[in-house]
C-alpha cells in the first residue's frame, strides 16, 4: 500500500525541511548513511556526498538545480565491487533513478541495502550556470523554486525542459514537489515496503492525500510529451542525413567525454579505444586513406557515436549529461535523445520503467520485427 | 569382455537420418563405424525434406556432435558428413553375414558408380552430354535427369553418378571427362567387414499410389502424393518452390489432401503413424504461401498423439483455417477438358460428399523397405505380418537375432523423434556388444605456436577450364603474388585430386610456408588439406565461376577480393592452441525409479559407469506396477520384476528411496547434487550427467460424475480391478468408456496418447472373460497408430460399439438411485441417444508432474503443458538444450511403456557418451575473455543458449565453459565492448576482411 | 537519377551463416543460378554473432550494401542466434532510419539450406534496389 505523508515546511524553508527530515533518517537509525547533493564550501556547486555524520548533513542542498554526476554512475561504483552492508538512503532525480534501474539490469550496481529517496526535480542547470547563479543569490535553490513554479526558468538545461519523468518512477521513497504549495508543505510518500520501514522509524503516518500532485503530474505529462515530440521533430530536420549529422559532429575531438558522463555507458574501456579499432599498422591508415582519397583522423568520430547509440540507445534515460560532458558544446544530447526515443519505441521499452522489463536486447520472441526482414 | 580378438567396429545400414544418428552415436563412443547404403550418398529421405512438424523448422544439423565439434563435419548435413571414425561405403550392398553377435563377418558389394569418386570433380560436363533422360528421383519424376547425374545436389561433394539401368554404353560421357574419371565398364567390388554388431536403418518405401486405384494416381495428373508435393514446395525443387500443378502449372486455388492411402487398409491394417502430421504440416506450408488457397483434409481419425501434435492441428485449424473433414471411401476422378479432380466420398452421416479441386494430395503410407526385406533375410531376421522387423517384446531396437539391431521404418511405420530415439538406444545396444575402442580422444591437440611473419602460399585452382571459363586464374596468381605476406601463387589444376594435393602438401613443406590459402571448390571445405596449418578455403567455383557466367572481368575482379580478404583473416588469426578440456566426473544420477529410469540407470551401468538412482518414493517401479498387460499381450509384470531383480544385483547401481533432490548444479560433465532422504543426512554427489525420468500422473478429472458415484471409475482403476479379481466381467451386461477426459481439451490441449490402447486393451480383455458383455467406447479420435490399428478392427470385429463425439457435445452423464445413464450424440446415426451402462470408465489421460522445481534448479524448460523440454524436438529428442541432462519416458511426454523404455535407452546412450569420456574437449573456434576489460554485465551470459558462459563472482568478470561452447559467437555480438571474442572468427579478422572487401 | 546510376557497379558485403545461407549459395552455384558478381560474402557461425559494428563499419567505410544471411527462423543451429540478430537489425536500422543514414542499404534475410533459389534471386534483388540507390553518401565523404 503506498503511504503519503505531508511535511510541513516552516518559514517557506523548503531546503530546511528536507534537511529535517534527512537528519531524522539518521538519527533514527532508518539508514546508516545517506548519499546526499551537499553544496561545496564555495558554493559554486552541488556535489554527491556519503554522509555518515549528522552535522555534516548542514549544507545538504538536495533541490539546488545541479546534476555535475548522474548519481547512478556513483552507486555503480560503491557497490559493484561489494553490495553495501549498510542501509545507505540515496537522493535521486528521476533520470538518475531510471539509470540506476538500467545499471542493475547490467549488473553494474547492486541494490542491496539501497534505499532511494526520490525526488521530484524542476530541472536542473549546467554546473557552469549554477556556478554563476550560485554566486548571485543568498539562497540559490530557494531562489530556483521560485522561478521553477513559474515555469519560466530560461538556464534550465534543454534536457530538463522536455524531461517526460520529472518524477520519479521507482523510488522507495519520494520527495513530491509538483503541484504542492511548496512554501507550505512537501510531500513523502512510500511506493515499497523498505519506505514503509522508514516511515514506520520516522513515525511518519501515511494518510496525507497526494491528488493535487498527481493532477499536477498528469498535467505535466501531457505538456512535456508534445513539447517533446516538437522538439525531436525539429531535431531530425536539423540533424538528419548524413551531411548534417557531420555539420552536427564537426567539432567532435574524439575525448569520448560524452561516453565518461554517460551513466549507461558502463565498459571498463570503450570499443572505439580499443587495439580493435586504434591499433593498426601504418598501412592499413594509408589504405583507408586511399579508399576516399583522405581520411579525418582521429578515425572513426561518427562511427563511435554511432556505436554508442546503438549500445546504450534502448536505455537511455535523457539525463542531457552527455552534452554537458562535451568541451565543444556539441549537440549529442539532441541526437541521442532521438536516436534513444526511436530505438525504445522500436522495442516498446521505457529504461528505468521497472527492474523486471527484460533489457531488449537480451530478449527475443519467435514472432517479431518482421518489418526488418527485407 | 574387451577381448583383443574383438571387433571395436559396428555396421550401420542404410544411411538415412537414423542411420547418420546411430553411426555418429557410435563414433562419438570411440567405435570404428561403417555407415553403408545403396544409393551413392547419404541422407535419406530427409534430403528430399526442407521443414518438419510440430514446428515447422528443420535441425537436421542438430544431430551432429556437441563435443570434439572438430573430430566431425561442422555444416548442414544435406552437404554429406564427415567424421574421423566413420567410413561411408556408398552404393553397397550386403551379400551375405556371417558369425554371431560379437564377431559378425559381412561381404559386401560395392557397384561402382561409374565415376571414380576421387576423380571426378564435378563439372557436370557428362550430365551435359549424355543423351538419356529418365525421371528424376531427387524430385519424385516431377523433373528430369540424364543417365550421369548429380544425386544430390545439395552435397559438398559434387560427384556424378552414372544410372547403369538407364545407361546406354553410347561414351560420350568418357570423351567428354577432363579428369577421366568415367569408367562404364562397372565393376563390382566386394569386401568383408569385421564387425561386433550391425544395425539396420533401412527407413520404408513409400506405398505405391497406383496400387489403390480409385485415386487414380499417375492416371490424373493433379493427383500428386505428399512427397511429390514436399518437392513442388522446395526451393530445391522442379518449381524452386512454386506449388504449380503438374497439368498446366498452375497456382491451385483448392487444394485436398487424402489420408490413409495405404495405410488402415484390409492389405495394410496398420496406421502409417506420421501421415496425419505430415499432412498437416504440408496444408500449413501451403496455407502460409498461399493464403488465399482452400485446403482441405479428408480424413478417418486425425492422429495427432505426439509431443505438441494437438496444438499443431489447432493451429492448422483456427489460425490458418485449413479445413477438415471425416470420411470414408474415397474415390478420385477427374474432369478430362480441365484436368481438375473431382473427389468423391461418403461423409461420416453417409451421405455423400464431393468437391472438386485443382490438386489432389494422397498421403501415402510407409511399407517395409525391399531393401530391409532382403537384407532381413539374408540375416534371417524374422518379420511380422506386414513384412517389418519382429522385435523383442518391450523393445523396438533389438530384432530377435542376437547383435542385430534396427531402428527407425524397420520395424514400424515412425516419425523422425521416434526414429532418432531408437537410432540412440540402438547404437548403445551395439555398441555393448563391441570390443572397448582404442582411441577415446583422438581431437587434435594444435600447438599454440605460430612463425612471426606471415609465409602464405596461395593456390589457384583452375578446375580444368571449369573456373577459368569464367575469370582469369592467371591474373590472380600474379594479383595473389604481390600481396604482402605471400611467398607464393600458383596455378593447379585439380587440387581436389588425391594427386594434386599431395603435390601441393609436399610444395608447402618445401617453401615453409606457414598459412594456407586454397582458392577452388566448395569440395574443399571442411577438410584437414594442409595438416594444421592455418587454411583459408576461397569458393571460387560454386560462389564465384558459376554463378558469375558472363562478366569475365568482375568475376576476375571479386576473386581477387576474395583472395585478399582470407590473407586479411589468415594475417589476423589467432595462432590456434591446445584445446582446453574439462574432466568429467564418470558417474550418473538418474532421477525418478519408474521403469524409464530403471531402464536408463541399468543401461549406464551396462556401460560400466556407476549410478545413483533417485526415487522420491518408498519403491521403485513406479507407473508399470499398476500395468498389468499391454494390448499386445506381453507380460508386464515379468518386465517389472526383471528391471527390478537386475537393478538390485547391478552392484553399480545405488538407489535412494524416498529421497529427493534438494540441490542440483553445475553442467556436463561435472554437476554437483545433493539428495535428502526422508530420515537421513543429507547425500551429496558429482555426476557427469543426469537423466530425468521422474515420470507423470495419471489425470484426475470431475467431469462425469467422477468421484460421486462408484460405478464410474478410471481406466487405470479398471486395469487393478480386473487384475486383482476385484471384479467380475461376467456380472457386468453394459459398460461405457469414454477417452478424452481432459485430453484434447482447453485445460490440457494434447493428446495422451496412451488412453485409446489402454481402452482397447481392457475392453478386449473383458470381451474375452464375458462375450455377451456390451461395451461402447465413446471417443474423439481413435489413436490406435502403427500396429495396434489391428488390435481396433479385432475391438469392432467383436461387437464394440465405437461412437465418435464432439467436443461441444460431450457425452452427458447421469445417475439415479441404481442405474447411470449415458447421453451422447451419435454422427453416424445422427441423433442423440442413450446408454444404461453397469460401469462408466473415463480415460483420464496423463499429466505432468510439477517439474518446475527441478526444471528450475537446473535452470532447463519445460513445455507449455508442462514435461521436459527437448533440445529440439527431431533431431534431438532426448537432449536438454543445456548439455548433460536428459530427458526420457513421462517426464518428456505421454507414451507407452515400450516407447518409454527406448527413450530410456536413448537418454543413457546419451549420457553415458558423456561418462565415457576421461574429459570433455572443446573445439578450436570457442569464444573467450578478455578480463581486463569485461564489465561483468552478464549480457554474454544471457546470450548464450549452452550456458557455456558464467559469471565468476569473485573476479565479477564472465567466464567461459568452453567444454559447453559451440562458437556461435552469440557471446560476441552481445558484448558492448569486445572483451568477448570468438576465436577464428575474431573482430580483428572480420573488420580486416571487412577492409578487403570495399 | 536512373540513368546515372547505369553504369554504378555497388559494393556489397554479405555476412552469410555457415549452415544455412551458405549451404544455400552453394546450392545455387551447383546449379548454376546466375545473379551479379557484387556481392562479397564473409562466413560468419551464425547471424547471431554478426555485430552491428561490422554492418556500421562496412557503411561508414563506404559498402554501398550489407547484407545478413541467416537460417530460417526457428532453424539456427545455435537454438536462437537468427532471433537474437533480428533484434540487433531492428534497433540499428531503427537508428539509421531515425538518423537518415541509409537504412535502406541494411538487409536483413532469411535463407534455408535448400533455398539456392531464393539466394540467387535475393542477390539479384539485393543489387538492384542498391542499384537503384545510387552509390552510398558515405563512399566518397572523407570526414566520417
Amino acid at each position: 500500500m503506498p503511504r503519503n505523508a505531508m511535511l510541513e515546511v516552516k518559514g517557506g524553508d523548503i531546503t530546511g525541511t528536507v534537511r529535517g527530515f534527512l537528519e531524522k533518517l539518521l538519527e533514527k537509525k532508518a539508514v546508516d548513511a545517506l548519499l546526499v547533493p551537499v553544496e561545496v564550501p564555495s558554493k559554486k556547486n552541488v556535489v554527491q556526498t556519503m554522509v555518515t555524520d549528522i552535522a555534516q548533513l548542514a549544507d545538504v542542498s538536495p533541490l539546488a538545480p545541479v546534476m555535475p554526476v548522474n548519481t547512478a554512475k556513483i552507486i555503480s561504483s560503491v557497490t559493484k565491487v561489494a553490495a553495501s552492508t549498510k542501509k545507505v538512503g540515496v537522493i535521486l532525480r528521476s533520470c538518475e533513478l531510471r539509470a540506476l534501474v538500467e545499471m542493475v539490469k547490467l549488473k553494474q550496481a547492486d541494490m542491496n541495502n539501497i534505499v532511494t529517496i526520490g525526488i521530484d526535480c524542476f530541472g536542473t542547470y549546467s554546473v557552469t550556470d549554477y556556478a554563476v547563479f550560485s554566486q548571485e543569490h543568498d539562497t540559490p535553490a530557494g531562489e530556483y523554486l521560485k522561478k521553477a513554479a513559474s515555469g519560466t526558468d530560461t538556464l534550465l538545461r534543454p534536457a530538463c525542459k522536455i524531461c517526460q519523468y520529472p518524477y520519479p518512477l521507482t523510488a522507495d521513497m519520494t520527495i513530491g514537489l509538483f503541484g504542492l504549495p511548496i512554501e507550505k508543505e512537501i510531500l513523502v510518500h512510500s511506493g515499497t515496503k523498505e519506505g514503509d520501514q522508514v516511515f514506520e522509524a520516522l513515525g511518519l503516518d501515511g494518510e496525507a492525500d497526494p491528488a493535487k500532485r498527481d493532477e499536477a503530474l498528469s498535467a505535466l505529462k501531457s505538456e512535456r510529451q508534445k513539447l517533446k515530440e516538437e522538439f525531436l521533430a525539429q531535431v531530425q530536420q536539423e540533424a538528419g542525413g548524413l551531411d548534417n549529422m557531420l555539420s552536427v559532429l564537426s567539432a567532435c575531438v574524439a575525448c569520448h567525454n560524452c561516453r565518461i558522463a554517460c551513466p549507461i555507458c558502463y565498459c571498463r574501456e570503450c570499443l572505439l579505444d580499443s587495439p580493435t579499432f586504434v591499433e593498426w599498422e601504418a598501412e592499413k591508415y594509408l589504405d583507408w586513406a586511399s579508399r576516399k582519397g583522405a581520411l579525418r583522423l582521429p578515425a572513426d568520430s561518427l562511427l563511435f557515436h554511432l556505436v554508442r547509440m546503438n549500445h546504450m540507445g534502448a536505455s537511455c534515460v535523457a539525463c542531457g549529461l552527455c552534452e554537458d560532458a562535451c568541451p565543444n558544446s556539441i549537440a549529442v544530447y539532441k541526437l541521442f535523445c532521438l536516436a534513444g526515443s526511436r530505438v525504445q519505441e522500436t522495442f516498446e521499452y521505457t529504461p528505468g520503467r521497472s527492474a523486471d522489463d527484460e533489457l531488449p536486447l537480451t530478449a527475443f520472441k519467435e514472432e517479431e520485427f518482421k518489418g526488418f526482414e527485407k | 569382455m574387451n577381448s583383443k580378438d574383438k571387433p571395436d567396429s559396428a555396421l550401420v545400414i542404410g544411411a538415412g537420418i537414423a542411420g547418420i544418428k546411430a553411426a555418429l552415436e557410435l563414433a562419438e563412443l570411440g567405435h570404428r563405424v561403417y555407415l553403408c547404403d545403396r544409393k551413392t550418398h547419404i541422407g535419406g529421405t530427409l534430403l528430399q525434406l526442407d521443414r518438419w512438424f510440430p514446428d515447422d523448422h528443420c535441425g537436421m544439423c542438430k544431430v551432429l556432435p556437441i563435443f570434439s565439434r572438430d573430430r566431425s563435419s561442422q555444416y548442414c548435413l544435406r552437404r554429406g558428413l564427415v567424421h574421423h571414425n566413420i567410413e561411408i561405403l556408398s552404393a553397397t550392398e550386403i551379400t551375405g553375414v556371417e558369425g554371431e553377435a560379437g564377431n559378425f563377418a559381412v561381404s559386401t558389394a560395392t557397384r561402382s558408380s561409374g565415376i571414380h569418386p576421387d576423380l571426378c570433380i564435378g563439372c557436370g560436363k557428362c550430365s551435359e552430354v549424355c543423351p538419356v533422360e529418365v525421371d528424376e528421383e531427387f524430385n519424385q519424376g516431377l523433373g528430369k535427369r540424364k543417365a550421369a547425374y548429380l544425386a544430390n545436389p545439395t552435397a559438398l561433394a559434387k560427384t556424378y553418378t552414372i544410372d547403369a539401368q538407364h545407361c546406354t554404353r553410347c561414351r560420350a560421357c568418357e570423351e567428354v571427362c577432363p579428369t577421366k574419371a568415367i569408367n562404364l565398364d562397372m565393376q563390382t567390388s566386394e569386401n568383408t567387414l569385421s564387425v561386433g554388431a550391425i544395425i539396420l536403418s533401412t527407413g520404408f518405401d513409400e506405398f505405391d499410389a497406383q496400387a489403390a486405384s480409385q485415386y487414380g494416381y499417375k492416371r490424373f495428373p493433379n493427383v500428386i502424393t505428399s512427397l511429390e508435393l514436399e518437392r513442388l514446395l522446395s526451393g530445391s525443387g522442379p518449381t524452386r518452390g512454386s506449388l504449380l500443378r503438374p497439368s498446366d502449372d498452375k497456382e491451385p486455388q483448392s487444394v485436398a489432401f487424402l489420408q490413409c492411402v495405404g495405410s488402415r487398409s484390409l492389405e495394410r491394417n496398420y496406421c502409417s503413424s506420421a501421415c496425419c502430421m505430415y499432412a498437416l504440416k504440408e496444408a500449413i506450408m501451403i496455407k502460409e504461401k498461399y493464403p488465399g488457397t482452400d485446403v482441405c483434409i479428408y480424413f478417418m481419425d486425425l492422429r495427432t498423439a505426439g509431443k505438441g501434435y494437438y496444438r499443431y492441428f489447432e493451429k492448422a485449424r483456427d489460425e490458418l483455417g485449413i479445413r477438415f473433414v471425416r470420411c470414408r471411401v474415397p474415390r478420385v476422378m477427374q474432369n478430362f477438358k480441365t484436368h481438375d479432380v473431382i473427389f468423391s466420398a461418403l461423409g461420416e452421416d453417409g451421405q455423400p460428399i464431393q468437391q472438386q479441386c485443382d490438386l489432389i494430395v494422397l498421403s501415402v503410407g510407409q511399407t517395409p523397405s525391399a531393401q530391409f526385406v532382403q537384407v532381413s533375410e539374408m540375416l534371417g531376421l524374422q518379420r511380422n505380418r506386414w513384412e517389418f522387423c519382429r522385435t523383442r517384446a518391450f523393445s523396438s531396437v533389438e530384432s530377435l537375432r542376437d547383435g542385430i539391431f534396427v531402428c527407425g521404418s524397420a520395424a514400424a511405420p515412425k516419425d523422425i523423434a521416434d526414429t532418432l530415439t531408437e537410432a540412440s538406444a540402438a547404437a548403445g545396444n551395439a555398441s555393448l556388444l563391441l570390443a572397448a575402442p582404442g582411441d577415446m580422444q583422438g581431437d587434435d591437440q594444435q600447438s599454440g605456436e605460430q612463425a612471426e611473419d606471415m609465409k602464405a602460399a596461395v593456390f589457384i585452382c583452375t578446375c580444368g577450364e571449369e573456373i577459368t571459363r569464367a575469370l582469369d586464374t592467371k591474373e590472380l596468381v600474379s594479383f595473389s603474388g604481390q600481396l604482402a605476406g605471400v611467398i607464393h601463387a600458383g596455378e593447379v589444376s585439380h587440387l581436389c585430386l588425391p594427386e594434386t594435393l599431395a603435390q601441393v602438401q609436399t610444395k608447402i613443406r618445401d617453401m615453409g610456408a606457414t598459412h594456407v590459402i586454397a582458392a577452388g571448390c566448395s569440395a574443399l571445405t571442411g577438410q584437414k588439406l594442409f595438416g594444421n596449418l592455418p587454411l583459408e578455403i576461397v569458393n571460387i567455383r560454386e560462389g564465384l565461376a558459376w554463378v558469375h557466367q558472363d562478366n569475365r572481368s568482375a568475376a576476375t575482379r571479386k576473386a581477387r577480393k576474395l583472395i585478399s580478404m582470407a590473407l586479411a583473416r589468415l594475417r589476423y588469426a589467432r595462432p590456434s592452441r591446445t584445446v582446453q578440456s574439462s574432466i568429467v566426473s564418470a558417474k550418473g544420477l538418474v532421477i525418478g525409479g519408474g521403469a524409464s529410469g530403471l531402464s536408463a540407470a541399468l543401461r549406464i551401468a551396462e556401460h560400466g559407469h556407476q549410478v545413483e538412482l533417485v526415487e522420491r518414493s518408498g519403491e521403485v517401479g513406479g507407473k508399470l506396477r499398476s500395468i498389468h498387460s499391454t494390448l499386445e499381450g506381453e507380460d508386464s509384470r515379468a518386465l517389472l520384476d526383471d528391471l527390478l531383480k537386475r537393478v538390485s544385483e547391478n552392484p553399480l547401481i545405488t538407489v535412494h528411496t524416498e529421497t529427493v533432490v534438494e540441490h542440483i548444479s553445475g553442467h556436463a560433465g561435472a554437476f554437483y547434487a545433493k539428495l535428502q532422504g526422508s530420515d537421513s543426512e543429507p547425500y551429496e554427489l558429482d555426476a557427469g550427467a543426469v537423466v530425468i525420468a521422474t515420470g507423470a500422473d495419471e489425470g484426475t478429472t470431475t467431469q462425469y460424475l467422477y468421484g460421486q458415484n462408484e460405478r464410474i471409475i478410471t481406466q487405470t482403476e479398471l486395469e487393478e480391478r480386473l487384475a486383482a479379481g476385484q471384479m467380475d466381467p461376467q456380472q457386468l451386461n453394459s459398460l461405457v468408456m469414454i477417452q478424452c477426459v481432459g485430453s484434447m481439451e482447453a485445460e490440457r490441449p494434447y493428446c495422451s496418447r496412451v488412453c485409446c490402447a489402454q481402452a482397447l486393451k481392457n475392453a478386449l480383455q473383458l470381451k474375452e472373460r464375458n462375450p455377451d458383455i456390451q461395451i461402447y467406447i465413446l471417443y474423439r479420435e481413435l489413436m490406435s497408430y502403427g500396429f495396434m490399428e489391428e488390435y481396433y478392427t479385432r475391438a469392432r470385429e467383436q461387437g464394440i460399439v465405437f461412437i465418435r463425439y464432439e467436443p461441444d457435445k460431450k457425452p452427458v452423464v447421469e445417475a439415479a438411485e441404481e442405474k447411470l445413464s449415458v447421453s451422447v450424440n451419435d454422427p453416424v446415426l445422427g441423433g442423440a441417444f442413450s446408454l444404461s451402462p453397469d460401469l462408466l470408465v473415463l480415460s483420464t489421460g496423463v499429466v505432468p508432474a510439477d517439474n518446475s522445481v527441478l526444471a528450475g534448479m537446473l535452470d532447463i524448460d519445460v513445455t507449455e503443458d508442462g514435461f521436459f523440454k527437448e533440445a529440439e524436438v527431431k533431431f534431438r529428442p532426448v537432449d536438454v538444450i543445456k548439455d548433460g541432462i536428459f530427458v526420457c519416458g513421462l517426464a518428456h511426454s505421454p507414451r507407452n511403456i515400450q516407447e518409454a523404455l527406448v527413450q530410456a535407452q536413448a537418454a543413457a546412450e546419451r549420457a553415458s557418451l558423456i561418462l565415457s569420456r576421461g574429459s570433455l574437449v572443446s573445439g578450436q573456434s570457442v569464444s573467450e575473455v578478455n578480463e581486463t576489460w569485461c564489465s561483468g554485465c552478464e549480457l554474454c551470459v544471457q546470450a548464450c543458449p549452452y550456458g557455456a558462459r558464467v559469471k565468476d563472482a569473485d573476479k565479477g568478470v564472465a567466464l567461459v565453459v568452453e567444454a559447453l561452447c559451440q562458437g556461435c559467437g552469440a557471446c560476441v555480438s552481445a558484448c558492448p565492448n569486445k572483451a568477448a571474442k570468438l576465436r577464428q572468427f575474431t573482430d580483428r579478422q572480420i573488420l580486416a576482411a571487412l577492409d578487403e572487401a570495399l | 537519377m536512373a540513368d546515372d546510376n547505369k553504369d554504378f557497379e555497388p559494393i556489397l558485403v554479405g555476412f552469410f551463416c555457415n549452415w544455412c545461407t551458405s549451404t544455400a549459395a552453394d546450392l545455387a552455384g551447383t546449379t548454376r543460378l546466375q545473379y551479379p558478381p557484387n556481392i562479397r560474402p564473409i562466413r560468419t557461425m551464425c547471424s547471431g554473432s554478426v555485430d552491428p559494428i561490422y554492418i556500421l563499419r562496412a557503411l561508414l567505410s563506404g559498402a554501398d550494401g550489407i547484407i545478413i544471411g541467416g537460417c530460417n527462423p526457428g532453424d539456427c543451429h545455435y537454438v536462437s542466434g537468427n532471433y537474437k540478430a533480428r533484434r540487433r537489425i531492428a534497433g540499428l536500422k531503427t537508428i539509421l532510419d531515425t538518423l537518415g543514414l541509409e537504412n535502406d542499404r541494411v538487409w536483413l534475410k532469411w535463407i534455408s539450406a535448400a533455398e539456392g533459389q531464393k539466394f540467387a534471386v535475393t542477390m539479384r534483388d539485393f543489387t538492384e534496389k542498391i542499384k537503384e540507390l545510387g552509390p552510398s553518401p558515405f563512399r566518397k565523404n572523407w570526414s566520417v
